[in-house]
């Protein structure tokens, strides 16, 4: 993430009111990554005005009718007035005050940012804020991307259908085609079969917006049976006849404690330098980690394609919606969106589909594999997704912009971390502990230029085109570079990883020197 | 210097940037795309396994519907209906050559379906008879040496399918229509003659042979010694030829302890032979011990000389039946003796046939690694690469001279001492190197290339055929892949060469030992498959490779960090084909220009700079910072 993304308004024109004794000074007020600036007009005096963003303490802003006010409370007690020409211009440099005051990568909102995105390419939703304080759903966060004609008091009428309030949102937007990727929890249908009115409208307004008769899928990550059988606990899926254009598939996916139990038993396989080496390949087989890799790249396939191929709209959900549902929903926005296969896109992509979306990971990376204390809710789903991409950079290795040394950041801090941004289970409980304010971000840890070499895959270039994994078993290989890392010489590859970036970079400068 | 750069400039517009999208026509891309997603996807024709590597070279005439090399001609062409084992039936038109099949696709724009060499056929069979109902079920069927089948399907009335299975089965295998291979027919031209690659004085010379302990000798000049040696052998300078004529009744096949390499400061040596002819009674031979006695005293300070029979020792015990044996403790006093447990080239060639069938034509899917597992290919590939990595480390680390055997020492034996030097020197690593590596360990050494590969010989059941050079092949490819930076030439360049194992396009694995290449001429009548690779070597080049000195290479031979060769073993199925393989390669194409780009601008930099004697430059790209990378990096 690039400090210069945070800019969000070139210039504007405003009048800066300095305190009583000072003339006001009227110009072009410019955001730059470290100051604001203002150059007065040319009859003014000639001297540009600076100050430093970090001064900046706190910030206000107001608006009334086409122009706004922003208050700069600086941290040597100055108090500064900007009086800024039009609403969008205000708000914009409000925020983009208010995300590099703070030199951190905290400010980044993905729902709205994502949103700015959404907006551009079509009209059919909107950011809506109706779960501002959590009380409608405490595992989303404050800000949600839903069909624009459907309103907030329909949204909690849904939210109250669905288990943990997660009613359907939008996960990603497919422009080339316009279709949806929705992702939600199961409806509480239960034994009655309870429908909801305001959940069936939401669904046919997604449908609507994006196409006249436009289908829909509905993808449940668990088994037909498991679903059946949820709706004795108050739980169940869509009924047929209830959400008309919307179809039903099950594509049962591992989550909770067999998938914890398959990766401990990976993990032993792994370091057990005891065992026969010709049994190597069997034990690697009964540990069931590549099927469950297989598995979740050819359900998220299974989505992208529906919205590829067949132009349809797709919503996914299991039971919570917060572990295999965001598996599949990542990882098929990876397959379709080659933004989201950039450096910035892609921590993006981890913080609004895991971190915001509300993916526990207090509970589930309490504890890795070594851990003897009995699990109770640790799951290595996020491992999975990591996994999931590392085998889609395997067969693509031109189109990440980011190589498996991001994937391992990734792993290491979602597990511990001196960062903040994986702390909690919900925005909810980030806000409460106040993780923001007392934490860093991790983005702004790994985004230093030292760790770029690390990080970056030097081979990449943009691909505009859907990758399409093959899901094969020969396809799939155990992820060395993570799971033998401590057992094998990284030197070889780390060595070749250099000397593709000093080719890289040596073309460059040849470049530069020419 | 003005010039120069402009000439850069335009040669930057050629290729594309590196930042830039590889430029792929939309239509082919998706297509590939499609070709690998999972399930409910339907495949295109473009899909269809397009075999290209043998084209290579080819200078075909654009109007001509069969691309023919210079010596090349059209026998026959038939209609015919190709099962295509992943996308069905395809109607084709099939042309036959006395060097290769090739298909046609009549229903779309005639895109070619595949180009197979005839001597990758290792048999023919006819399927259905004139009675046969069914669709598609009278016809031809053709199993191939590099793990596919081809079937076709043909009309049933008037025998159609006669001619064609006639034709086929005369121009596969010439030798048994007593019809010369196609490489004494070939008549291409290369602007670099692969025959010179191997000169063995010059390469004894780089070891830094004769010295002091070791002579040449030109006892095998006419082959009398041993006629599956090579002419020119490295011997200790205290053997005289008699020693070794009485060394050799002691061996078996003649194949007396020869010096293959020699450790540049250490002067640890690898010598190979066969198993010494001990028989049940125990037979021993005062000359050939007195002879490995001679060879460990080459370094004085040794007190044992390390054998190691690359054989089971069970196999080595039951060897004595049929006069055969391995050195015992109490014959050898100076010698030590390890077994390492590599199997016989019927259990390789088992072993091979098992992954086909897990491969080959369908997946195997639901217990793939289970499967794979009961191959035990990977297993076969483990112990050779751990017994090559035994050789090469006491070699290396001066612990001991090392004696390699099997039985006649020329399968296993050629495996371990190959890739124990290809560890040991780098030299081997390169795009010549390995070259001379394969001509002098495998070639020069008899390994018995006509009778493991069955070069136009339709006996495809014939106990003699075996894999073992495609696993020397696979063990290399798996130290690439280890070592992404020590090797010149990339995964292309060892397909290239299994190809042509087989393609008898070429005459550089003709027959089986060089007394036989000699009196058939073969390097005046053939072309080497080195003047191909040679004379266009960029295709073959890893854009990663670091030449490196005196780096021993020691992979990591446990079976957590082998793989099954995918690319190779499963490349004809679409769906597992690696994907964007003409992206990649293309990108590593753009490095491999950078690279050079940048070579070329730094020598433009120092002769700027040498011209400019006293200034004390400053600039962040002078020579004298970046030549430290150049001397150690390219």
């Amino acid at each position: 993430m690039e400090f210069s993304e945070l800019i969000r308004t070139g210039r504007a024109q405003a009048e800066l009111l300095r305190g009583p004794e000072a003339p006001p000074l009227r110009g072009t007020l410019c955001v730059t990554s470290h100051h604001l600036l203002l150059s007065p007009g040319t009859e003014a005096s000639p001297d540009l005005w600076l100050l430093l963003l970090r001064s900046v303490d706190s910030i206000e802003k107001r608006v009334a009718g086409d122009s706004g006010t922003i208050t700069l409370r600086c941290k040597d007690l100055r108090v500064l007035q900007l009086d800024i020409e039009g609403v969008e211009a205000t708000l914009d440099i409000a925020r983009s005050i208010e995300g590099l005051r703070l030199g951190d990568a905290w400010h980044f909102h993905p729902p709205e940012r994502y949103y700015q995105r959404v907006a551009r390419e079509t009209n059919a939703w909107r950011l809506s804020e109706v779960n501002e304080d959590f009380s409608l759903c405490p595992s989303y966060p404050r800000a949600l991307i839903v069909p624009r004609s459907v309103d907030d008091h329909a949204l909690a009428r849904s939210a109250g259908f669905r288990q943990g309030g997660r009613f359907p949102v939008l996960s990603y937007h497919h422009a080339p085609n316009g279709t949806a990727l929705l992702r939600s929890s199961q409806p509480l249908t239960g034994p009655q079969k309870r429908r909801c009115a305001e959940d069936e409208e939401l669904l046919r307004a997604v449908l609507v917006g994006a196409r006249p008769g436009a289908r829909g899928f509905i993808i449940d990550t668990r088994s037909a049976q498991a679903a059946k059988q949820a709706r004795m606990t108050g739980g169940g899926t869509e009924a047929k006849a209830a959400y008309p254009g919307w179809k039903r598939l099950h594509r049962p996916l591992e989550r909770g404690r067999p998938l914890q139990e398959s990766f401990v038993r990976l993990v032993e396989a792994c370091g057990d330098l005891e065992q026969s080496m010709d049994r190597w390949l069997s034990r690697l087989e009964g540990c069931r980690w590549l099927e469950h890799v297989k598995e979740a790249l050819s359900t998220a396939c299974l989505a992208a394609q529906g919205m590829e191929r067949e132009g349809a709209c797709i919503l996914v959900h299991g039971a919570e919606g917060t572990d295999s549902t965001l598996l599949v929903t990542s990882l098929a926005q990876l397959i379709l969106d080659p933004l989201s296969r950039t450096m910035d896109g892609f921590q993006e992509l981890v913080e609004r589909e895991w971190i915001q979306a509300g993916h526990p990971f207090q509970l589930r990376c309490a504890h890795s594999a070594f851990s003897h204390a009995r699990p109770k809710h640790e799951a290595p789903t996020f491992l999975l997704f990591l996994d999931c991409v590392w085998q889609l950079g395997r067969q693509f290795p031109l189109s990440l912009e980011f190589g498996e040394g991001l994937l391992l950041a990734l792993f290491e801090h979602a597990y511990a971390s001196p960062f903040g941004s994986f702390l909690c289970n919900s925005e909810k409980e980030r806000g409460l502990c106040e993780v923001r304010t007392r934490t860093h971000s991790l983005w702004s840890g790994l985004n230093q230029p030292k760790e770029q070499r690390k990080l970056r895959n030097p081979l990449y270039a943009l691909n505009p085109l859907a990758i399409w994994p093959s899901v094969e078993p020969q396809s799939l290989r155990l992820w060395q570079g993570l799971f033998l890392r401590w057992t094998r010489p990284p030197e070889p590859s780390e060595t070749a990883w250099e000397k593709v970036w000093q080719i890289v970079t040596d073309s460059e400068k040849t470049e530069g020197s020419a | 210097m003005g010039v120069n750069l402009s000439s850069m400039r335009r040669l930057r517009k050629r290729l594309p940037l590196s930042r830039q999208v590889p430029r792929l026509p939309p239509s082919r891309v998706s297509s590939m795309a499609s070709a690998s997603a999972p399930k409910c996807n339907s495949h295109t024709s473009e899909n269809e396994p397009v075999k290209s590597t043998s084209q290579d070279g080819v200078n075909c005439d654009l109007n001509e519907t069969v691309p023919r090399l210079p010596g090349e001609t059209l026998i026959t062409d038939k209609e015919v209906i190709y099962i295509c084992p992943f996308n069905g039936p395809i109607k084709g038109r099939v042309y036959i050559t006395n060097y290769r099949l090739y298909l046609r696709s009549l229903e779309t724009d005639s895109t070619l379906i595949f180009d197979v060499p005839l001597g990758v056929i290792s048999r023919i069979e006819k399927m259905g008879g004139a009675t046969s109902r069914g669709e598609n079920s009278y016809g031809l069927d053709i199993t191939c040496k590099d793990m596919r089948n081809l079937r076709f399907a043909l009309k049933q009335e008037g025998h159609s399918r006669r001619d064609m299975f006639e034709i086929l089965t005369r121009y596969a295998f010439p030798l048994a229509h007593s019809l010369p291979l196609f490489a004494f027919l070939n008549e291409e031209k290369f602007n670099v003659d692969g025959w010179m690659v191997y000169n063995p004085v010059e390469e004894y010379r780089r070891q830094g042979l004769p010295n002091h302990q070791w002579r040449i000798t030109f006892i095998n000049k006419c082959y009398e010694l041993c006629e599956t040696y090579p002419a020119l052998l490295v011997v200790p300078y205290r053997a005289s030829d008699d020693d070794l004529r009485r060394v050799a009744a002691f061996r078996s096949r003649n194949r007396i302890p020869v010096l293959s390499w020699i450790h540049p400061e250490n002067k640890m040596v690898i010598v190979r032979c066969s198993q010494p002819l001990v028989g049940m009674s125990g037979k021993r031979n005062k000359d050939d011990e007195k002879y490995l006695d001679v060879i460990r005293e080459t370094n004085r300070q040794l007190s044992k000389l390390t054998i190691y029979d690359a054989r089971p020792s069970v196999n080595a015990v039951a060897n004595k039946a049929t006069g055969g044996g391995y050195e015992s403790d109490d014959a050898y006093h100076n010698a030590e003796l390890f077994f390492l447990d590599i199997h016989n080239i019927h259990v390789m060639r088992e072993s091979l046939k098992k992954v086909k069938d897990i491969v080959y034509p369908n997946v195997e899917e639901s217990h793939w690694l289970s499967s794979l597992e009961s191959t035990h290919w990977l297993e076969h590939i483990k112990l050779v690469l751990t017994g090559a990595i035994q050789v090469a480390d006491k070699v290396s680390s001066g612990k001991s001279s090392v004696l390699v055997h099997c039985s006649d020492g020329w399968d296993r034996t050629a495996q371990l001492t190959s890739l124990a030097m290809l560890m040991l020197d780098s030299f081997y690593r390169s795009i010549e190197g390995f070259e001379i590596l394969v001509q002098k360990e495998w070639i020069s050494f008899g390994h018995k290339f006509a009778s493991r590969i069955g070069h136009g010989d339709k006996n495809h059941a014939d106990a003699d055929r075996s894999p073992i050079f495609l696993q020397f092949v696979d063990c290399v490819w798996q130290m690439s892949k280890q070592f992404p930076t020590a090797f010149e030439f990339n995964e292309r360049f060892l397909i290239t060469i299994l190809d042509h194992l087989y393609s008898c396009r070429f005459g550089t694995f003709l027959l089986n030992c060089e007394s036989a290449r000699e009196k058939q001429k073969v390097t005046e009548r053939t072309v080497s498959l080195w003047s191909l690779i040679n004379s266009n070597k960029e295709k073959f080049k890893n854009p990663f490779y670091t030449k490196e000195i005196n780096r021993v290479l020691y992979p990591v031979a446990s079976m957590r960090h082998l793989e099954l060769w995918v690319n190779y073993y499963i490349r004809w199925n679409p769906r597992i084909k690696q994907q964007q393989p003409n992206a990649v390669e293309q990108r590593y194409m753009e490095l491999l220009a950078l690279r050079d780009d940048y070579i070329k601008r730094l020598e433009e930099l120092q002769l700027a700079n040498s011209s400019k004697v006293s200034s004390a430059s400053t600039s962040p790209s002078s020579p004298s910072q970046m030549m430290p990378h150049v001397q150690t990096h390219f």
